[in-house]
């Protein structure tokens, strides 16, 4: 509850709707021992007197009566209809949700049947035609609008009685031997009270303007005795001459309404979940970059990242999620990226195209460059043109990275006609093509399924022939195969290792599977909590793996093929970025830890092609090196 | 697709006899001698004999169902005795009125309601997203009517942009030039609290689908952000926008009572207050029953409309 209140307190213009309503009720509660005009004495001598005239603060109406008393005394009204409408509304609405929901089958059928009946009102009319049998007046109007909100409240609470009737706490108190009624009141009340009033504090202003618009039309509150609907309907006819008497009226219910949907708003926030952790916000179209230097230059490699360091900014924490990575890829090889979900070899894969999600992700150090260019910090259009035409993307699960109201076709000709302008049928013709080449049988026809039509495997070949599409010289692979099964999982390997080949392609692999690197990688780095942790080729990794980490991971996958494996071999976990301890990060699991580990920290040790981060490596690199 | 039209058209069918129901009982729950209460102030000997006999009022409450049932199936909605002419006659000719004001403020609050849901999630937390955020409050919070007396007050009043009220000029020619002119200030109007709704769903939507993955894709591939967030977000944030769209088409039917009121709009809302307020008990019976079957067939389009949207619905 505290929270509640100052997460909703944060929220400068819910406190203000708050503020501002308070004080509308508080005057309207306490306009009866205001020193007012009667509101309903009629002074034709003083008709229209404009406002902030002697004795009228506010001026009068077409019958001479004090505007001043008459909108508070209005106000009044229409705060005490509205409200009754809302509480009347809640309470047959949540009775009839919660027979419904707690009884289920039978007599939730009937019920909901009913309900989606009235729903198929347009809304107002409904409440018309109830007027219209009851006749006019402000009673009336308050039970036809109480009325027509009841399916709102009865669905809603329907929902949340059916997810609580089944939990544990119902069925004790079932055998408990309580009856229903009981449970109903003891048991499914307390839990369904806080939606109610969620619902009301979101409906009431709705209601608050419907009773208005009724009084308004005539069909509410009758003379003299006036809410601010039947206020504005009168003063209609002298809209023209003299504007402040609608004026006066109408403001109040805007005022009204505009202040409780502020507060119903912050209410609702205060209580989203998903709002309080920011995890609402769209990502930017690239990742944000604060660094302070622009490491130098060095080498002339296709692809190089250096000291790329990408953190998450949530709320005042901060993850670092890649600390200082280093990787270069020539054209024709293949490095392998390894390590544990939440290494940050996915993040890092997706820093090199600025695509980590920001918020929350940003760059904070380092530099990727492409042939030279650093693409870190370059402008949007640099980067777009240089994603999927020279550094294309295979992503995981094919069924959620492609689109799924878009035809094959559609996703491939999009992805040619991105970067080269050529006329449809002639992207067609590539799609089918690419298709083609990924060994996807009947691609004619193919080209025009939805991805939801396609198996597992199929889709992910069409991801593999979407990152084909510009003939692209980098692919950056983010574990491809990992939601596959293993037969065909081993066909998209053998098939990227002929593009490879084939093409002269570099690929970065991303995966946890040191199978998977076995047979596709020329070399491989190992990452751990961020950094990288081993590197050097392949076959003498797998051979003699030199930082204790390497040797366990290895442990737990032995070949390829075994399916998904986790690496739950090592015991205990890796540790949380966003309190990195000092010196190894791998002091806490490895079993050779001693004081110097975590003394402070420890460099990459450079030695011919390997290189290892560890003081006590499990072999001396010289020895290794062929 | 023909197939499933049917399909829908079927499945109405209940939820139109459902209406008819609702709308029977609700005039059922009006106290003392049905005849003379229907007729309020009409109630003429004559006229009392006349509805005893067209609806059998003296019969059983389920035999007069089925005959007003019967009676509305064969396009005979009863007689208004305030008006002097069959309910139906009067009914198509106001139904036309209501149908270019409700489209027109649907279509305007279709377009700006995404444009700006959209234009609101893309630049969140900016400055655009503020300024929308906070004009869509003030649209959701303006009753309709007090926005149309301003609107007049405004723009046909103080700058004479636009008649004051009315659907044709009391002389002149009937065109499409002096339709706009007067329609412009009560499509707004009514338009405005659904644009709210509209943008506050749309933008709540987009923000949904652009925290998923095909979005990244489509950014890996390298299509222009301004394609991502119109083609590839919009078209898998409408397939949560339309339903809203559908239910939104009923608020602005619906609330074009108002409009119709303030703008002196010869459509069905004006004509059925008069009815309530007249006591006319058929024509409003009519009325409701007519519009409300109306509604029902437009959210059945509005299924078709999201099948052919999103394969992934079995037609
Ligand atoms: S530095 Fe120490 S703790 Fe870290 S891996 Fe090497 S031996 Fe183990």
């Amino acid at each position: 509850m505290r929270t509640f209140l100052s997460l909703l307190a944060r929220n400068r213009l819910a406190l203000w709707g708050g503020v501002v309503l308070s004080v509308v009720v508080l005057l309207a509660l306490i306009t009866p021992l205001l020193p007012l005009a009667e509101p309903d004495v009629t002074d034709t001598a003083n008709r229209f007197k404009p406002p902030f005239s002697e004795g009228a603060l506010l001026g009068t109406d077409h019958l001479g009566r004090d505007l001043l008393s008459r909108l508070l005394w209005g106000t009044r009204l229409s705060l005490a209809v509205g409200f009754a409408a809302a509480l009347i509304a809640a309470t047959v609405g949540a009775t009839i949700g919660i027979i419904a929901g707690f009884y289920g089958g039978r007599t939730d059928n009937v019920i909901m049947r009913g309900v989606d009946m009235l729903m198929a009102f347009p809304y107002i009319l409904l409440a018309l035609a109830i007027v219209a049998a009851l006749g006019p007046g402000l009673l009336n109007a308050l039970i036809a609008v109480a009325a027509v909100n009841v399916p709102f409240f009865a669905r809603n609470i329907r929902g949340v009685t059916v997810s609580i009737a089944h939990k544990e706490f119902v069925d004790a108190a079932r055998l408990a031997g309580m009856s229903n009624a009981r449970i109903i009141l003891f048991e499914i009340l307390p839990n369904v009270l806080p939606v109610i009033v969620i619902a009301m504090s979101t409906t009431i202003g709705w209601m608050i303007l419907e009773t208005a618009g009724l009084s308004f039309l005539g069909l509410g509150s009758q003379p003299p005795q006036a809410d601010l609907g039947s206020m504005l309907g009168e003063a209609r006819a002298a809209l023209i001459t003299n504007p402040h008497t609608s004026i006066v009226p109408g403001a109040m219910i805007l005022v009204i309404v505009m202040c409780i949907n502020l507060l119903g708003d912050g209410v609702r926030d205060a209580l989203d979940p998903r709002l309080k952790s920011g995890a609402l916000s769209r990502p930017m179209p690239a990742t944000a970059v604060d660094r302070a230097e622009v490491p130098a230059a060095q080498g002339d490699g296709l692809l190089a990242v250096q000291q790329l360091q990408t953190q998450f900014h949530v709320k005042d924490r901060v993850y670092r999620a890649v600390g200082g990575v280093d990787l270069t890829v020539e054209p024709g090889q293949c490095l392998g990226i390894i390590g544990e979900s939440g290494s940050g070899k996915s993040v890092t894969a997706l820093s090199i195209m600025g695509l980590v999600a920001s918020p929350p992700g940003v760059i904070t150090g380092g530099a990727v460059r492409f042939k030279g260019e650093d693409l870190i910090g370059a402008p949007y259009e640099t980067l777009r043109s240089l994603r999927g035409d020279r550094v294309a993307y295979i992503f995981q699960d094919p069924l959620s990275t492609l689109h799924p109201l878009y035809t094959l076709g559609d996703q491939l000709i999009e992805a040619v006609q991105s970067h080269h302008r050529v006329a449809r049928a002639e992207a067609r013709r590539r799609a089918i093509e690419l298709l083609t080449s990924v060994r996807i049988p009947n691609a004619e026809s193919r080209v025009d399924s939805y991805p939801h039509e396609l198996s597992g495997g199929m889709r992910q070949r069409v991801g593999i022939a979407m990152a084909l599409a510009n003939d692209p010289e980098v692919i950056i692979a983010d574990e491809p195969t990992t939601a596959l099964d293993v037969t065909v999982q081993a066909q998209i390997l053998s098939l990227l290792d002929d593009l490879r080949r084939e093409r002269g392609l570099a690929i970065i692999f991303i995966t946890h599977d040191f199978g998977v690197v076995a047979q596709l990688c020329d070399r491989v780095a190992v990452m751990y909590a961020g950094r990288i942790v081993e590197e050097g080729p392949t076959k003498a990794i797998l051979t003699a793996p030199a930082h204790p980490y390497t040797a366990r991971l290895m442990a737990c996958v032995p070949e390829l093929g075994q399916g998904r494996r986790r690496l739950e071999a090592i015991t205990g976990l890796p540790p949380v970025v966003d309190k990195l301890p000092a010196g190894c990060a791998f002091a806490e699991r490895c079993i050779k830890t001693r004081d110097a580990c975590r003394g402070g920290e420890i460099a990459l040790a450079q030695s011919g092609a390997r290189a290892v981060r560890c003081i006590d490596p499990d072999v001396a690199l010289a020895e290794t090196v062929a | 697709m023909a197939g499933y039209i049917l399909k829908r058209l079927l499945s109405a069918i209940p939820v139109l006899l459902g209406i008819t129901v609702i709308v029977f009982a609700i005039m059922a729950l009006i106290p003392g001698d049905p005849a003379t209460a229907i007729l309020g102030s009409f109630a003429t000997p004559e006229n009392v004999e006349k509805l005893n006999r067209d609806l059998g009022l003296d019969k059983p409450l389920v035999a007069q169902y089925f005959i007003w049932l019967g009676n509305m199936l064969q396009g005979d909605f009863g007689q208004s005795f305030a008006l002097n002419r069959p309910v139906i006659d009067e009914l198509l000719e106001r139904f036309g009125a209501t149908l270019i004001l409700a489209g027109t403020a649907f279509v305007l609050c279709s377009l700006f309601g995404v444009m700006a849901g959209v234009v609101s999630a893309a630049r969140q937390y900016g400055f655009a997203d503020k300024a929308i955020t906070f004009v869509v409050l003030l649209g959701i919070s303006i009753p309709s009517f007090f926005l149309g007396m301003m609107m007049i007050l405004t723009f046909a009043v103080s700058l004479r942009w636009f008649p004051v009220s009315g659907m044709w000029p009391i002389y002149g020619a009937r065109d499409l030039g002096a339709l706009i002119s007067h329609l412009t200030m009560p499509a707004l109007a009514l338009a405005v609290v659904a644009t709210g709704v509209i943008a506050r769903l749309s933008r709540s939507a987009m923000l949904e689908v652009l925290r998923q993955d095909f979005i990244r894709t489509a950014r890996a591939k390298g299509v222009p952000e301004r394609r991502v967030i119109w083609r590839h977000a919009l078209r898998a944030a409408m397939v949560s926008i339309i339903p809203v769209l559908g239910i939104q088409a009923g608020f602005v039917l619906s609330g074009a009572v108002y409009v119709e009121i303030v703008f002196q709009w010869p459509g069905v809302g004006r004509m059925l207050v008069d009815a309530i307020l007249k006591r006319d008990i058929l024509l409003v019976q009519g009325g409701v029953v007519f519009v409300a079957a109306c509604y029902v067939m437009f959210n059945i389009a509005v299924d078709v409309a999201q099948s052919l949207l999103d394969p992934r619905i079995k037609t």
